[in-house]
């Protein structure tokens, strides 16, 4: 039972962790929490709902240039949800005090999620169950393909950003911004682009997990992204926030911890020793996992 | 004047003029205006009960209207939405008293949102018949403008365990609820039946309201290898549980209550829902004889919807509550203690109320999933 139980909580994990990128390169870069992020997962996931349901009959046909362009529907319409959120909601904000963007990331949540609410439906939907699933028992573990298309998914998706931040110029130049925006644009970066960049992969990244989302459990609802937009961030907060290897950590440990809570504890107390994690880890690392001492910017 | 002075002007005598037109349309004599609330969850996920429920209010309405029953009164239905919340229900609640207009209530849908929203009607002595809160808390509370229309929770809860312990010959049950005042209720129900028929436990879970993943739940569950799983709760969840469990291959029936009973089950849930079981309150309306006129009529306004299982409940709350105008001329006080003694005939059989308010026609069967949709079981 512990390692069905440690299957059920790494695919958790591997949506939590997608999820919780988002919010931590946002962190890393403009110092706010994008509370909108939540609802940038929800978009992603009726994007893909969309995409699933409307395309024509022959792209189904071949299911992996099918996905793929299901993914990429999704993934590039909430990365430029987010890129449009930051313009229009955060970059106005950017030279007032740190409240100000906070509360108008709040005011987004709330707009995009009564705009779905409204427009589309109230009620959950059911996902569409185009990927065929196949069960594997490995010694009397239960796993499915889509649980390892996700984990695959969720993990390669990870080490490209890596890569992406570690070893090229443009991952460089966000390295350099999230350090120091005005010594950054003293060196010829274009600080506002660079911005714009990490909106627009921490959204696509949050809009592949609502994909994922949503085809794992079945159904989608307008508020779906509030339940996992909170424990994405805590994710982000218990790996250290602004720290990329801390979300993924973050991301993992919490879906684990939080499938075993419900195996060998109970599902009632599911939440609180969740949360009660979180206060353990801020108690004694507050900065998170793999979060570094910084000293106040002045 | 210049010139912004002259559109302030206007604009403030646009303002006046639209005041007096307010104030003056308050005052037109006519007919006296009586309204009967419908209150449920018209949005959210089990918006399907309450869309239905709405229906069958509005067809109530529609039939009294053509009818010409009421001659001195201009009869409306007033629908609310309460979100199947319970915070939300109470400021409905509030808003609904502060209308002298309204006569009587239908609903709340949620036993969650009955119990806080009937203390609200009781202190302005304001008639509520709920056609589906099951929660026997509701009526014990003492308050006489309390009544309930469908069989309560330890009547349902007591039949669905000796149903699984008689007729499906369950033994060892995993039970789980959804925390709320109906689900934990029904469960806790359950449970008492089935210890007392010497059946074995195995566990007893809450979840959330809203959640999706019960996988880690349904791991553990399976270690315990029950018969079955028991569930207190609504048809969004119990889907997902009932697939997610097949997924996991915890191949068992599962059992719920009149929570799950919509066509919205099966299609959440997939054909993992396939052989579940659901206790419901009542008698179909298949059976029914004196429904079938309703059914037709039903079918026939809305062609494009399915009746949903309390339509006929609310259908015949609202006939209750005009009888009881028409009989007493449309008094709050008058209409409570007219409903305490009517014995009302119509298209739930006979129908009256015991000294708590609940009805004593306490019929409960069983009905499970067969090709996507729930039949009954005789």
């Amino acid at each position: 039972m512990f390692f069905q139980q440690l299957v059920n909580g790494i695919t958790l994990g591997s949506i939590y962790a997608l999820f919780a990128l988002g919010y931590t390169m946002v962190y890393g870069i403009l110092l706010m929490i994008n509370f909108a992020h939540s609802e940038i997962f929800m978009v992603g996931a009726y994007l893909g709902f969309w995409a699933l349901s409307l395309l024509p009959v022959w792209v189904q046909g071949w299911t992996p240039g099918y996905f793929t362009l299901v993914f990429a529907i999704a993934m590039m319409g909430a990365g430029l949800l987010a890129v449009t959120i930051e313009r229009a909601a955060y970059r106005p904000l950017r030279r007032a005090s740190r409240l100000a963007p906070l509360i108008s990331a709040i005011g987004v949540s709330i707009f995009l999620q009564n705009l779905i609410q409204v427009t589309v439906s109230a009620q959950s939907q059911p996902y569409p169950d185009t990927f065929k699933i196949s069960h594997y028992e490995f010694f009397g573990v239960q796993v499915n393909s889509l649980q390892i298309f996700i984990f695959a998914l969720a993990i390669s998706a990870m080490v490209l950003l890596q890569v992406f931040i570690t070893k090229t110029r443009l991952g460089k130049a966000m390295r350099a911004t999230a350090q120091n925006h005005t010594v950054s644009q003293l060196m010829g970066i274009n600080v506002n682009f660079i911005i714009t960049v990490t909106f627009l992969i921490g959204g696509a990244l949050g809009g592949l997990a609502g994909v994922l989302n949503g085809m794992y459990y079945g159904s989608i609802k307008f508020n779906m992204g509030f339940f996992p937009g909170l424990k994405a961030f805590t994710a982000a907060v218990v790996g250290g926030i602004g720290n990329i290897k801390g979300a993924m950590v973050g991301g993992f440990l919490l879906g684990i911890i939080e499938a075993l809570t419900v195996g060998y504890i109970s599902s009632a107390y599911k939440d609180v020793i969740l949360f009660a994690v979180l206060i353990l880890v801020l108690i004694f690392r507050p900065s998170g996992i793999f979060g570094e001492e910084v000293t106040e910017k002045i | 004047m210049k010139a912004h002075t002259v559109f302030r002007l206007t604009l403030t005598f646009i303002f006046l003029l639209c005041i007096f037109v307010v104030i003056s349309g308050c005052g037109q004599k006519g007919p006296r205006v009586v309204k009967v609330a419908l209150v449920a969850p018209l949005t959210g996920d089990i918006a399907a009960h309450g869309q239905g429920m709405k229906r069958a209010a509005q067809l109530a309405i529609e039939e009294a209207l053509q009818s010409n029953r009421f001659k001195d009164f201009k009869l409306e239905l007033a629908a609310f939405d309460d979100r199947g919340d319970p915070k939300e229900a109470v400021t409905i609640a509030n808003q609904i008293i502060s209308d002298p207009a309204i006569l009587g209530i239908v609903g709340h849908l949620n036993s969650g949102c009955s119990i806080p929203a009937s203390q609200v009607y009781a202190k302005r002595n304001v008639l509520m018949i709920t056609p589906a809160s099951t929660n026997p808390k509701l009526t014990q509370q003492g308050l006489r403008n309390v009544f309930r229309l469908c069989t309560t929770d330890d009547v349902q809860g007591k039949f669905a365990a000796d149903y699984a312990v008689d007729k499906l010959k369950i033994e060892r049950a995993a039970l789980v609820h959804d925390k709320t005042a109906y689900g934990q209720g029904l469960t806790e129900e359950f449970q008492k039946e089935f210890l007392a028929r010497n059946g074995q436990v195995l566990s007893f879970d809450g979840i959330d309201v809203g959640e999706k993943d019960f996988k880690a739940l349904l791991t553990r569950i399976k270690g315990e290898n029950p018969q079955l799983i028991y569930f207190g709760g609504m048809h969004p969840e119990c889907g997902l549980l009932s697939k997610q469990a097949k997924e996991l291959g915890l191949s068992v029936p599962v059992f719920s209550g009149d929570g799950i009973v919509t066509p919205e089950y099966a299609k959440i849930g997939g054909p993992a829902t396939e052989g579940d079981y659901a206790s419901m309150i009542g008698s179909p309306p298949e059976k029914l004889p004196a429904a079938s006129k309703f059914v037709a009529n039903y079918h026939q306004r809305y062609p494009k919807n399915d009746m949903q299982p309390y339509d006929p409940y609310t259908y015949e709350a609202i006939n209750i509550i005009l009888d009881a105008i028409e009989k007493t001329g449309g008094d709050r006080n008058k209409m409570i203690d007219y409903i305490a003694k009517v014995t009302y005939s119509g298209i739930l059989g006979e129908s009256s109320f015991d000294e708590r308010g609940d009805t004593r026609n306490k019929t409960i069967t069983i009905y499970t999933v067969k090709n996507g949709l729930f039949k009954y079981v005789d």
